[in-house]
């Protein structure tokens, strides 16, 4: 199925530097796609994509292998790796608070201040499950396709709750879209704040 | 042609372009020439050539100096280096794409600009969610 259009208002902030010509490294959550790989390519970029999606659901730290680790084997980053942009979609909503927080620790040290970032939340908790997997199709328009496998283990968190998680990065802003969907910008503080695990 | 049922194992090199269909293990250097992987080619190898295409699999580090292109029936985990990358739908890629266009982004057929894909673009309906825009701080 082609993938259907979802215009962003803040996608553009996030791809500032993109489109600047500005060389920049990027993580993507999700899986590879090509309009995605398309949008970056002839950019001087580069384009860490480690779909953390289909390791879902993560076993639990009590199996004997913490989330943290966990996430280290997943990522694989080299420790020379800084991100400037950090593509995290609505992964967020499908991790329990530990994970999340374990997530946020691994990939502390590849962040930098004014690192920027997009990411899915809720305004409500009861909010719908919009299973789409999420691609970029311009500076402002992002694409959806239909998942070929449902996701297990949406349990969204509170506003309050992601913005404890995502304590490094600022809430520069946020935007309701249907269904009671939050499109949100984030970006790196600029001093340290301590994760709590 | 690396034929199905050959398995080299070792350093591929040469003057020419190659297509393997077959399995290959060690590395592959084709200078200046194209490197196809066929939909029964099996690679655990670092390919370097002007042109890469895949349709098999791949497990190596994989540098294009032209391109890189990845069709629907290629799986690829490793890490490309090209300054173009095309990843048909399909395709199953896991690892880093490193982009630098450098000198080549003056032959290439990049886009003025990085706001629009006219092609795409016209074959996109509008499909925006209504929203409320809420600031913080």
């Amino acid at each position: 199925m082609s993938p259907q259009p979802q215009d962003s208002q803040l996608l553009a902030s996030v791809l500032q530097r993109v489109e600047e010509g500005e060389r920049v490294t990027v993580l993507d959550v999700g899986p590879a796609l090509p309009e995605t790989v398309s949008f970056f390519s002839s950019t001087p970029c580069c384009l860490h994509i480690v779909d953390l999606f289909s390791a879902l659901p993560l076993a639990h730290d009590e199996e004997g292998v913490s989330y943290a680790e966990q996430f280290q084997d997943l990522l694989r980053l080299s420790p020379t790796t800084r991100f400037d942009i950090c593509l995290f979609w609505d992964l967020f909503n499908y991790l329990p608070l530990p994970a999340a927080n374990a997530l946020m620790q691994v990939l502390k040290p590849h962040l930098h201040a004014g690192t920027r970032a997009h990411a899915f939340g809720v305004h409500k908790r009861g909010a719908p499950e919009d299973s789409r997997i999420h691609g970029i199709h311009s500076i402002n328009t992002l694409t959806l396709r239909p998942r070929r496998q449902p996701l297990s283990g949406y349990a969204p968190m509170p506003q309050a709750q992601l913005q404890t998680v995502l304590a490094d990065f600022r809430f520069e802003r946020s935007v309701l879209l249907a269904d009671s969907r939050l499109e949100i910008l984030l970006r790196m503080r600029h001093g340290k704040t301590d994760l709590t695990l | 042609m690396i034929g199905p049922s050959i398995h080299i194992k070792g350093t591929v090199s040469g003057g020419e372009d190659l297509l393997i269909q077959g399995k290959v293990e060690g590395t592959i250097d084709l200078g200046d020439h194209e490197v196809a992987v066929g939909q029964s080619g099996k690679v655990t190898a670092d390919i370097k050539a002007k042109i890469v295409k895949i349709e098999g699999e791949v497990s190596g580090d994989v540098t294009g100096s032209e391109k890189v292109v990845i069709a629907k029936s290629g799986k690829v985990r490793g890490n490309i280096v090209a300054p173009r990358v095309t990843l048909e739908d399909g395709a199953i890629f896991k690892g880093s794409i490193d982009m630098d266009p450098g000198d080549t982004r003056t032959t290439t057929q990049a886009p003025a600009s990085k706001g629009e894909k006219p092609a795409a673009a016209a074959a996109l309906a509008s499909n925006q969610s209504p929203g409320l825009d809420l600031k913080h701080g």
